[in-house]
């Protein structure tokens, strides 16, 4: 009898379970695989409705992590978006896709001012998708006297409630910066000290982190972050006594694109969503959401002088040439590994 | 003076213990505020988010599919392996019993990354089906510790008389035994749905676009999500865990003990 | 039952194949591959490369690792011993109780054992938040600055090994202690023993089969955790468990991973197929409880 009962519950759940299946079965799907809130999800929505199909999105934290979940035999992803030096390696590894330019007409709007932070400039492979620049988050009330310098992180009087991105080019990028170093050096004695920099950063930070920074900030668990511009200025629009600072030693700029994997199940609903997001209204809308710039001219006059006029989105031109483009350093790339190793182990 | 006070109160203070952090999400995911440590009036909003959120619930739908397939084949799997190592004896079943024991001791993380690589090395695609793969593997060990738990039990002089009174093997086994030990493979296979239901470790190391699970899901909302709505979602499952550790209590009396690992 | 013809040998072949395949297939091969690549290269580019290497093995010596492990291991003994402090009186109160109290105090300790493992602790991290009640109440006693942070220390790391594996403890140990017969401690205390010596004495021993259930249950998973020390972890308490999965998920160099995974298992199977063995040639197999 109580036999009977429970499988006749097994029976339910299985019938509860294929219903669930069936009534979204034969769309096509488009598999995204992108940052976390990287993207207005209200526009998916949009595309979704407009193309018939089904957007399936997975996120990452870190290009590495991307990278590696990619390799791991995890295909099957239509769109990706890593940063360019990420796109160099899978392009160099053969992995990527070429554009098919005929299929991405908005094309003719990316901005060429900003084609110079790709390493693809004539979007051979790949297409920006969105300006990005790290810096750091903190809380004005609780954090009057802030400078902006990568200094900060040597503050004791905020041990415990600072976070560095758990991502080695961006967080050794930093150190690099403070001591006046390009942060693409692959020279030996520069990185040594960087990497003593960030070791006695860590004994006043709460955690490596890139994702839950923006939760932790928003909640006052954290009182100062090492993030990106556009993550930090969406928890600000959460809690106004949330600033952003890009610190004057400089910063790493980054170019995020838009890639279409070699084993893309379906890459012309890839391209056209490729295309969609760079649709003048959509990249406008996106950029207002997300914080970020999407190099689009055409999207520009849409904007709010606001976001245009922000020295956090659009560079001034003093800042901008202490900035650097993280590049893929190839087998060079290890010795980035190894002092991150010896970071996260030192005690 | 049977029971002293210290064991009163330690018992006392690990409940709390257990029930305060719960206790915690429960209050909050009632809270209009959207960070705890404030409190911004009673509210249902973060339910009207959490049923709105479609991601939870097709990741919901996945973890379904999956644990039903693998408590299905793992039921059916770890019993035949039960029936053998309790009839058997030799070097064979020395072997096999070594082999069903050992995934019950070994840490997710291994199993998880053993069966990556090996999942990497076929280029086999993740997804759906090598999470349910997984499952599987680490379920059956599950249930044949139940099932042969429950077999200890087993008077084998029905079997005999059952024998002795015509019945073939086949018969014996479908008339006598597999209704005498029907308790033991539910309790087995419930084990296995709840186990299956709440990995986490395994499935995120063999998981491929599109297949999250609800734990990968929870994962994900944790790291960069709307801290409420997970409340809201943790008070949903508590609920249902709360129902099911009920009807299991109903439908199985009292022996717990089987049920906890070994 | 064992019968020794064919007819049995059949039966026998046919219910054991079905888990043997599965296991052999999925469990024991792909635990030999993680032995296997251990010893290849890792290529630049994430692969696993050709020949054999002794490279990986050996940057096990890394003096970065041998910290890692031995915080692996202590955190790992002090979850056990601390779990096992308090599932002792726990297990002693339920089996001593009332039938119906009994009932009551199982559904209770059962509850948490079965809710969603990552719920329990995100449900830490909202309690121990800096700018949470409990914090607050700290800073109010005096006993944390105000600035300070409960989370993101070893501690925490402890605290939520303790709070998960608490459960796992106490099952074995009421098991046991449901076993123990108590008249051996009355009648030491007849004997003229204190109440105290007289559990020292004869229970702990009684139940020292359940002890040792409850060290391996919370010993061996706490030696592979992953997402506690990732999600209460500071920057300086890494564990095994996260040094893999950064290998894997970061760096993608499985080799190294393997190597890092070989280490675990070599640590919690060999150990454990050894007692296995001794066990077995002593009691029927099941009778492990």
């Amino acid at each position: 009898m109580q036999i009977r009962r429970a499988l006749s519950l097994v029976g339910v759940l299985a019938a509860v379970a294929i219903m669930a299946g069936c009534s979204r079965a034969g769309k096509p799907v488009l598999h995204v695989f992108n940052w976390s809130d990287y993207i207005k999800e209200d526009l998916v929505k949009v595309f979704e409705e407009k193309y018939g199909c089904r957007v399936v999105m997975d996120f990452y934290d870190s290009n590495e992590t991307m990278y590696a979940k990619v390799k791991a035999g995890g295909g099957g992803y239509d769109v990706i978006f890593p940063s360019s030096y990420m796109v160099s390696i899978m392009h160099g590894e053969g992995m990527l896709m070429p554009i098919d330019r005929s299929k991405v007409p908005n094309l003719k709007y990316i901005d060429p001012d900003y084609t110079r932070f790709t390493m693809d400039p004539g979007s051979d492979h790949s297409v920006p998708y969105m300006i990005s620049n790290s810096g750091i988050g903190y809380l004005k009330s609780r954090v009057p006297e802030v400078k902006s310098s990568w200094g900060m992180f040597d503050d004791a009087s905020l041990a415990g409630r600072m976070t560095l991105m758990n991502d080695m080019r961006e967080t050794i990028g930093a150190a690099l910066k403070f001591l006046g170093y390009s942060l693409n050096t692959t020279n030996d004695f520069e990185l040594a000290e960087a990497r003593d920099v960030v070791i006695r950063w860590k004994k006043n930070i709460a955690k490596f982190e890139s994702e839950q920074y923006r939760n932790g900030l928003a909640s006052a668990e954290f009182l100062l972050c090492h993030g990106y511009n556009g993550d930090v200025m969406q928890v600000m629009e959460e809690n106004d006594d949330v600033g952003y600072v890009i610190p004057e030693e400089g910063t790493s700029l980054a170019s995020d694109d838009m890639v279409i994997p070699k084993d893309a199940r379906n890459p012309d609903l890839a391209h056209a969503f490729i295309n969609f997001l760079h649709e003048p209204e959509v990249a406008a809308e996106n950029t207002a959401y997300i914080f970020y710039l999407c190099p689009n001219t055409a999207s520009y006059k849409l904007l709010d002088a606001e976001v245009l006029e922000d020295p956090t989105v659009v560079l001034p031109e003093a800042l901008l040439a202490k900035c650097e483009v993280i590049r893929d350093l190839g087998e060079l790339n290890e010795k980035y590994t190894k002092v991150w190793d010896e970071i996260k182990a030192a005690q | 003076m049977r029971r002293g006070l210290f064991p009163r109160t330690v018992t006392a203070l690990c409940l709390a213990f257990f029930y305060l952090p719960i206790l915690v999400l429960v209050i909050n995911s009632l809270n209009g505020s959207r960070y705890g440590g404030r409190w911004g009036g009673l509210s249902l909003k973060w339910y009207r988010l959490l049923f709105s959120d479609e991601r939870i619930w097709l990741s919901a739908r996945n973890t379904l599919i999956v644990a039903l397939i693998a408590t299905v084949v793992s039921m059916v799997l770890g019993t035949a392996a039960a029936l053998a190592l309790h009839r058997h004896r030799g070097r064979l079943q020395d072997a096999h019993y070594a082999l069903v024991f050992t995934p019950l001791v070994v840490p997710d993380i291994l199993m998880g990354m053993s069966l990556l690589l090996f999942f990497v090395t076929i280029a086999a695609p993740l997804g759906i089906v090598t999470i349910t793969l997984a499952h599987i593997t680490f379920c059956v060990s599950y249930v044949a510790m139940v099932v042969l738990a429950r077999l200890q039990d087993f008077d084998d002089a029905l079997i005999e008389a059952a024998h002795d009174l015509g019945a073939g093997h086949w018969t014996t086994f479908r008339r006598v035994v597999l209704p005498l030990l029907m308790p033991g493979i539910a309790a087995g296979g419930l084990l296995a749905f709840t186990l299956s239901v709440d990995d986490f470790v395994i499935s995120f190391f063999v998981a491929g676009p599109g297949s999250s699970t609800l734990p990968i899901q929870v994962y994900s909302m944790i790291r960069h999500g709307n801290p409420p709505v997970i409340n809201a979602l943790s008070t949903l499952l508590l609920i249902l865990t709360v129902a099911v550790v009920w009807s299991c209590e109903k439908l199985m009396g009292r022996n717990y003990a089987d049920s906890s690992r070994t | 039952m064992t019968t020794g013809s064919k007819a049995g040998r059949r039966v026998e072949w046919m219910l054991t194949l079905p888990s043997l395949l599965w296991l052999v297939v999925l469990f024991v091969i792909p635990t030999v591959l993680v032995l296997a690549i251990s010893f290849r290269p890792p290529t630049p580019s994430g692969g696993v490369g050709d020949g054999w290497t002794l490279q990986t093995v050996l940057a096990l010596r890394n003096p970065s690792y041998p910290v890692i492990v031995w915080r692996t291991l202590r955190l790992s003994a002090e979850t056990a011993l601390i779990c096992l402090f308090f599932g002792l009186p726990v297990a002693y109160l339920m089996a001593r109780s009332s039938d119906r109290a009994k009932r009551v105090l199982l559904l209770l300790v059962i509850v948490p054992f079965w809710t969603s493992f990552l719920i329990r602790i995100f449900a830490w991290k909202v309690l121990l938040h800096p700018e949470g009640v409990m914090k607050q109440a700290f800073a109010w006693a005096g006993l944390v600055a105000p600035d300070a942070s409960l989370m993101y220390n070893e501690g925490a790391v402890l605290l939520v090994l303790v709070y998960t594996y608490l459960p796992f403890a106490i099952l074995p140990l009421y098991a046991a202690a449901e076993r123990f017969d108590f008249g051996l401690v009355d009648a030491a205390m007849d004997l003229g023993c204190h109440k105290f010596r007289a559990l020292l004495n004869v229970f702990i021993p009684g139940i020292s089969r359940g002890l040792a259930t409850a060290l391996v249950v919370v010993f061996v998973p706490a030696l592979g955790s992953y997402v506690i020390p990732d999600i209460v972890g500071g920057p300086g308490g890494e564990m095994l468990g996260n040094k893999i999965a950064q290998r894997v998920f970061v760096d993608r160099n499985l080799p190294h991973a393997s190597a890092l995974s070989s280490l675990l298992t070599v640590a919690v199977v060999v150990p454990m197929l050894a007692g296995l063995a001794l066990r077995r040639h002593r009691v029927r197999p099941g009778g492990v409880k």
